[in-house]
């Protein structure tokens, strides 16, 4: 009998191919959410996450223990195997066979040219659920560009809506694509898992990273289709809001964003600052004159909050009902108010380090459970356990598995760089 | 998705996001509008900046395919109805304050006895619970709290909102994600759930390594970048306007190729131990290079010699792309009062295709649910409208 901790994936099974971060954060919802999610990599084909931002000391197991690797593969198993070679792609054939998801973020010509073609894939399962999580698609001209999540957010038109106001693009501080294609591509596989249960049928998902993120710009189709208008950049600024800005704060880049939306939070703001004569000035009598007035009315807060840290700040314009965020540095965000009381953070233990905080469910729930249950796997930690107990393949063929470096233990030769 | 029952309930931007994807899969998706409508028909933008709320772009992209009834819940007669089409529904999508619901006895707490079945999914910026629950917020302020805002920009000035609204857009696609995951868990469990998605905590997932590297180290990573994080991996000005390329080692020699510079292909930079120290210079020859050649001549390149390259890209390229017409990633709609549309059509391509039909109008489907499909006769509806209800 189901109750409320039965989670919605549990008795599910993903075949995750995946590397670096989009993928792998798609793989990582559904492991959180309940699926047995297998990551599987070749011993010279490792996932370049764990070389990317190592942790501080190179220690014996320094590809098992960064943040980065941690954070994403969370509650997955590992399963190391080169599917280059006929034994390792055959066996790979047997766990797609009890598999109901494939998810992969190669480019487009990856999976056809290791021979793990759509056809080949449904030969193991018919009713298997294939996601394809390209940059571009696996269609079309562009479908061969190679595209982090960097230059997804250039290629899919959000780039060229941030900015300050002199022209110049900007990218997020994140590679924006990477976990945006990602919760994507959660979904596309798990709307494929619907439409099997509904019809009997598998589904195969052609996912492209860049038109995700494009549709999370719709307003700005709106504009160009009916004007032939492209957004401007507006920095911290708004179309009517005003005062709407980041403001510096005491101490070195330090900063508070405000915003007032109407005429209550303006007296709001005004009396978190204590009622400075210069409010009271025609400047600031409705919203249009507030819009108009917004250079000087920036620079009298921006005198106020110079004076003050962010978290006064915060605390005066809570008092009074107004938006305002400080804007907070990842040491701040741990220790977050809001996310602290809600029970965010999770602890998680890798081999290098004392357990440290990340964040847990990501979709709160009616399951009051903790949401990681194992940290990230070692390199191939659960090869044995997949190929005995799920693979049918004998104790005694192990060893030649590993001389024949099918599989592997710790990834061969992966170099200690940190792209920064 | 086709014979799913959604009643969204949502305003503004995230949940009507989520539900307008639930629509384009098939399901029946009937928006429930308080009489004056959704927000975002009061958020432009409008032909000829002539604000109407028939017209704006906000809501004609994020209602498309779902059917519109006014109902006013603070009216028992809009309970009524509410509570009626909730009871049979598989999903209702809400982004009130939280205990909104609950106060008009339309909470999850209603929802599970009525439907044990029914998931119920509440969008909002901080969640139901904790000392944020009520606090006011804009995009810029949940940008702030998320920790996004701290990481984009110059490193040297003010740090920088991102375009449009993606805190909110953000919280939408986790909903959607979420939404699903939830629903297969009620088909094959039998069980529904009560999801409760904060966009801070969604957008705060989505950090990189910037938290769990000072969590599990004990010291801030960095902070701003603005756009070079690395001579290679950054944007720079072209001639026709900005171009990126982000190299991680193994690509950089084909990306040097790409460039025909020699020094290049030779150390110090060919050499990834050897290259960061000598970043400013690379970086010059780079702004050279760059700026030389066209957005197009430099995606050309990448394409040609396979590194990861592109250039940024407005919606006007996106409208004349060819990729997008190649995949029919846009639809277009020449609307009878807003015009000529085009937006983005799908998030995948597969077997199911997506529906691509229009927003309705403003309370356009009131009678064809109420009389049709409610049982209310013809002349309740008049005074239903009068009591406000609809």
């Amino acid at each position: 009998m189901a109750d409320y901790a039965t989670k919605p994936l549990d008795g599910i099974r993903v075949a995750d191919l995946t590397m670096m971060w989009a993928g792998p954060y798609a793989a990582k919802l559904l492991a959180d959410y309940g699926a047995d999610v297998v990551k599987i990599e070749a011993p010279k084909q490792w996932d370049n996450i764990r070389t990317l931002f190592p942790p501080d000391q190179i220690t014996e197991q320094w590809f098992n223990s960064g943040a980065y690797f941690q954070e994403f593969s969370r509650n997955k198993r590992g399963l190391s195997l080169d599917l280059k070679q006929p034994r390792g792609k055959e066996l790979l054939g047997r766990l797609i066979a009890q598999s109901d998801v494939v998810i992969e973020n190669y480019r487009t010509e990856v999976m056809d040219s290791l021979g793990l073609t759509e056809e080949w894939l449904r030969a193991q399962r018919p009713d298997l659920v294939i996601v394809s999580m390209a940059g571009f698609g696996k269609t079309g001209p562009e479908s061969l560009s190679m595209g982090y999540g960097p230059i997804i957010e250039q290629m899919s038109g959000l780039a060229s809506l941030s900015g300050y106001g002199d022209g110049i693009p900007f990218k997020s501080g994140i590679s924006y694509g990477d976990p945006i294609a990602g919760i994507a591509a959660a979904a596309a596989a798990v709307t494929g898992l619907i439409r099997r249960h509904r019809t009997g049928q598998g589904m195969t998902v052609d996912l492209s990273q860049r038109e995700i993120v494009t549709s999370l710009i719709g307003e700005a189709f709106a504009l160009w289709s009916m004007n032939q208008r492209l957004q401007p950049h507006l920095g911290n600024r708004h179309e009517w809001m005003a005062p709407h800005n980041a403001y510096p704060c005491r101490g070195e880049d330090q900063w508070v964003a405000i915003s007032v939306a109407n005429d209550a939070q303006w007296a709001g703001l005004v009396a978190a600052m204590d009622d400075p004569a210069w409010a009271a000035d025609e400047a600031s009598a409705d919203q249009a004159s507030r819009w108009a007035h917004r250079d000087d009315l920036d620079e009298r807060i921006a005198a106020w909050t110079q004076a003050r840290t962010k978290e006064d700040v915060f605390a005066a314009c809570r008092a009074h009902d107004v938006p305002c965020g400080p804007v907070w540095n990842s040491t701040d965000l741990l220790a977050d108010e809001q996310l602290n009381a809600r029970g965010y953070y999770e602890p998680i233990k890798d081999p290098d380090h004392a357990a440290w905080m990340t964040h847990g469910w990501v979709w709160r729930w009616t399951n009051s459970g903790p949401c990681i249950l194992a940290a990230a796997p070692n390199f191939g930690q659960h090869t044995r356990e997949i190929l005995t107990e799920l693979l049918g393949v004998d104790e005694s063929e192990l060893p030649a598995l590993a001389q024949a470096g099918i599989i592997a233990d710790a990834p061969v030769d992966p170099p200690i760089v940190s792209v920064l | 998705m086709a014979g799913v029952r959604v009643i969204d309930l949502s305003q503004g931007i995230s949940g009507p996001y989520a539900a307008k994807w639930l629509a384009g899969l098939g399901a029946d998706v009937i928006k429930l509008e308080p009489p004056a409508g959704d927000v975002s028909r009061a958020a432009g933008p409008w032909p000829n900046a002539e604000p109407h709320p028939e017209t704006s772009g906000l809501y004609l992209y994020l209602n498309t395919n779902k059917r519109s009834l006014t109902c006013n819940l603070d009216t028992s007669d809009g309970r009524a109805i509410a509570g009626q089409l909730c009871a049979a529904a598989d999903i209702v999508i809400e982004s009130n304050p939280a205990g909104y619901l609950d106060e008009r006895g339309l909470g999850y707490d209603w929802l599970r006895q009525a439907k044990p079945a029914a998931v119920m999914v509440s969008v909002t910026p901080f969640g139901q619970t904790g000392p944020y629950a009520h606090l006011p917020s804009t995009e810029i302020t949940l940008y702030a709290l998320s920790g996004q805002m701290g990481v984009t920009g110059d490193p040297n000035r003010e740090p920088l909102k991102n375009g449009g609204s993606q805190p909110s857009y953000q919280a939408g696609l986790h909903a959607f994600a979420a939404t699903q995951t939830a629903y297969l868990g009620a088909l094959r469990h039998g069980l529904g759930t009560h999801l409760d998605i904060s966009a801070q905590e969604t957008f705060a997932s989505m950090l990189e390594y910037f938290a769990s590297y000072t969590a599990q180290n004990g010291e801030e990573y960095r902070a701003r970048m603005g756009n070079m994080v690395s001579a290679v991996w950054g944007i720079y000005p072209c001639l026709d306007g900005y171009a990126g390329m982000c190299i991680l080692p193994r690509n950089y020699d084909r990306m040097a190729a790409a460039t025909g510079i020699p020094e290049l292909q030779q150390p110090p930079f060919n050499d990834p131990h050897q290259r960061l120290e000598h970043d400013d210079t690379l970086q010059a020859i780079l702004y050279g290079w760059f700026a030389g050649k066209t957005r197009k001549q430099l995606h050309a390149a990448a394409l040609e010699f396979g590194f990861p390259g592109g250039y940024v890209a407005t919606v006007e390229d996106l409208v004349a792309s060819d990729q997008n017409a190649h995949r029919d990633f846009l639809q277009h709609d020449d609307h009878p009062l807003a015009g000529p549309l085009d937006f983005p059509a799908h998030l995948w391509r597969a077997e199911h295709g997506w529906d691509r039909g229009r927003a309705p109008l403003l309370g356009q489907h009131n009678h064809e649910i109420l009389v049709g499909e409610l049982g209310y006769d013809p002349d309740d509806l008049a005074r239903l409208r009068e009591l406000d209800a609809i």
